[in-house]
């Protein structure tokens, strides 16, 4: 009862007209940019960041939140349009939605995508409001050794999980965390990897390690491959009615990929790709059955363009992208690379999430997640007339796209201090980008080692220095073991995964890379 | 051959997902059969992050590991910690990662060496080299002028650079464009949001 007054109360200041304006601009910024291929929320936040100084951290989080559900939204209009997911959360919408769209019913899909998007991120912002303070004064009782326990955690999740190939992904995670300890210890006040440069001591910003990684990293990349980027062409579409059947076939697949969201949101490293995945696969079974039941073939549209196969995904990847604020508001613990910007913004303005957060900005947090209702209705009514609309950004030159993204790119760093060695410091950070991408390296680990790394390291010679240098303390409580167990289940899952995968390969004569077909 | 998106594992899946994009006889719609042709033409691209690396190109990436855990074993070693430190030191995480990325670079080259005979392989082959110079180019005429041409130039210029890199070539709409994006970012930045950028030699011209 006390957090829907709290609720309440958040609502009453983020309706003001100023914050109203924030959540507006975040949603169209976020669904802009969520539409273009290869540009997640993650990389529309990092931009916005050093742009944010000058507002108060309530308007600067509001439009990050709008940021963050218009960049879901946005990559479910591609995934339907041009079989292109703008990030890696819409790919399982691209199987059905696509085809919905061949077969002439892309309004329908993008209606249902966008109330079950709706649908969903109520939903999950509801769960984030109620689940958010019990996370709080679970980790009340944490001390430094279990916080360290999360961290490790967090890397062998993300690492592991989020990747392709387990060695790549901790290949990506460790670069970042090396990334991590340049510039003046905080324990002991000793200079690291300065090289002599007054710069380096105050360490390498975290908004110059994802601008350089996510965006000016991108651009290198999609010019590396000249001819063989993808083309972007827009296929036509009407308004997104659904007619009383649509509703029909929807509102399951709706309500049940809300529910697979908001389980695996908040785990950390689930991130948003697997429960979309999962819900893919609950639908295109359910359908089967249904099928079956009734004896007609027909019945069972998957393969040819299945409603269900984009309600359910697209209300999963949208609770879930809720659900992953439940740690990092309660926690402090980022788990995907959106929510390590996000958190890089919070300390930007001196706030650490976590149990502190709650007791001293209380007013700031419900107001965010009063916000993140308020953007779900802006985008409810922003992209169900105007969704054919979007896809038009893709006619926008290519040349001119890119060479905008540069600009705001340097433009986002130099903003940050007003210096040119910091650009220096994106270049060479860009480079890296275009390495890691090349090669097929994943960037979120590193990014999540630069923001959790000085955490870890910190926690861990705290933990240890209370204990006076006894490492016992690590394991010292039943919360650290348990994270630890996990893990190590963390760790094995993939790694089981890949060796019944290539058993499989080996069996079949084209062996064809499905990564993913284990979950769905 | 190509190499897909950045957003991975798409063409991968498409392919996984193809037979069942050809139905049962009998019921394929025109639609699907565009879409199965599609998805079987694009089980040709791997998913990059799981594609294995192939060529001389293929010890990149251990190079690179082995070269930051040795800078940072290295760091770790040398750090000078104050008297009074606690231990752990300063030096202990920079080890510990160092010494990890190492093994990871074993693990590379490993991996390498076995070479699994199945999947595409990604030997670099697509990377075009000059588009990349050009826009790096841009960059560091960029980053060496701004102080000194100011934002409305440096920013104009870099924008032409990236955009001639992506193949325009209608040069003098691109300038006009290029300049009217730098301008308005400058303006917009100034009067809204109150950050100043350098303005260089034109403000001491005007």
């Amino acid at each position: 009862m006390e957090t829907l007054v709290d609720l309440g109360g958040g609502l009453l200041a983020a309706l003001t007209p100023g914050n109203l304006m924030w959540a507006f601009l975040g949603v169209v910024l976020g669904t802009a940019v969520g539409v273009l291929p290869g540009l997640g929320s993650a990389m529309a936040v990092a931009l916005l960041l050093p742009v944010t100084f000058r507002l108060d951290p309530t308007s600067a989080f509001i439009l990050f939140a709008g940021v963050y559900y218009g960049g879901m939204f946005g990559g479910a209009t591609t995934s339907i349009l041009l079989n292109t997911p703008g990030q890696a959360s819409s790919i399982a919408t691209t199987y059905e939605g696509h085809k919905m769209a061949l077969a002439g019913r892309a309004a329908q899909a993008l209606g249902t995508a966008v109330i079950g998007s709706f649908l969903a991120s109520v939903v999950g912002t509801l769960i984030v409001a109620f689940f958010s303070p019990v996370m709080v004064s679970f980790a009340l009782n944490f001390g430094p050794g279990e916080y360290f326990a999360l961290t490790v955690f967090s890397f062998v999740a993300v690492a592991a999980v989020v990747s392709g190939s387990v060695l790549r992904g901790l290949t990506s995670l460790l670069i970042g965390l090396a990334i991590g300890v340049v510039g003046i210890d905080g324990q002991s006040g000793a200079p690291r990897f300065d090289f002599g440069s007054a710069v380096m001591l105050d360490g390498i910003d975290v908004v110059i390690v994802t601008v350089g990684l996510l965006a000016l990293g991108e651009v290198l990349y999609v010019v590396a491959r000249g001819r063989s980027a993808p083309d972007f062409a827009a296929i036509r579409t009407g308004r997104p009615w659904l007619s009383r059947r649509d509703w029909k076939r929807s509102w399951g697949p709706w309500l049940r990929g809300t529910a697979l969201g908001s389980t695996f949101g908040p785990i950390p490293g689930s991130g948003a790709e697997i429960p979309t995945f999962v819900s893919l696969g609950v639908e295109r079974r359910l359908a089967r059955r249904r099928a079956e039941r009734r004896g007609d073939p027909q019945e069972d549209e998957f393969g040819r363009g299945a409603i269900e196969g984009v309600a359910g995904p697209e209300a999963a990847n949208n609770s879930s992208a809720a659900g992953t604020l439940v740690p990092l508001l309660g926690l402090g613990l980022p788990t995907s690379a959106t929510a390590a910007i996000m958190l890089a913004a919070f300390q930007q303005y001196g706030l650490q999430p976590g149990p502190v957060l709650f007791e001293r900005n209380a007013e700031l947090v419900w107001t965010l997640l009063a916000s993140l209702l308020v953007g779900s209705v802006l985008l409810l009514v922003i992209n169900l007339p105007f969704a054919p609309l979007w896809a038009k950004l893709l006619k926008l030159p290519k040349p001119y796209l890119y060479a905008g993204i540069t600009l705001f790119s340097v433009l986002a760093v130099y903003a940050i201090n007003a210096s040119v060695a910091h650009l220096v410091i994106l270049l060479a950070v860009a480079l890296l980008g275009l390495v890691m991408r090349s090669f097929g390296i994943p960037v979120a680990p590193a990014l999540i080692g630069v923001v959790l790394g000085p955490i870890a390291e910190t926690e861990f010679r705290r933990a240890l220095a209370a204990s006076s240098g006894d490492p016992s303390v690590l394991v010292g409580s039943g919360i650290s073991i348990g994270l630890y167990a996990l893990v190590v289940v963390a760790a094995l899952v993939p790694i089981i995964a890949g060796v019944r995968r290539r058993r499989a390969a080996a069996k079949a004569v084209p062996a064809r890379g499905g990564e993913r077909e284990t979950v769905s | 051959m190509t190499v897909n998106g950045t957003e991975k594992g798409v063409p991968a899946q498409a392919g996984a997902a193809a037979p069942e994009a050809v139905p049962e006889a009998g019921t394929a719609t025109e639609a699907a059969e565009p879409a199965a042709a599609r998805a079987a033409a694009e089980a040709a691209a791997p998913d990059p992050e799981t594609a294995r690396w192939s060529g001389p190109a293929r010890w990149a990436v251990p190079a690179l590991a082995t070269a930051v855990g040795l800078l940072m074993v290295w760091g770790a070693l040398t750090v000078q910690a104050p008297p009074n430190a606690t231990r752990p030191g300063p030096g202990f995480f920079p080890g510990v990662i160092g010494g990890l990325l190492l093994v990871s670079a074993v693990c590379l080259v490993v991996t390498n060496l076995r070479g699994r005979a199945t999947g595409a392989a990604n030997a670099l082959e697509w990377f075009e080299a000059r588009p990349v110079l050009i826009v790096l180019a841009g960059l560091v005429a960029h980053i060496a002028l701004l102080e000194f041409l100011g934002w409305l130039a440096a920013g104009a210029l870099l924008f032409w650079a990236v955009a001639f890199a992506f193949g325009a070539r209608a040069y003098l709409r691109d300038a006009v464009v290029a300049l009217s994006v730098s301008a308005a970012v400058q303006v917009g930045f100034s009067l809204g949001l109150g950050l100043s950028l350098p303005g260089g030699i034109l403000e001491l011209v005007l």
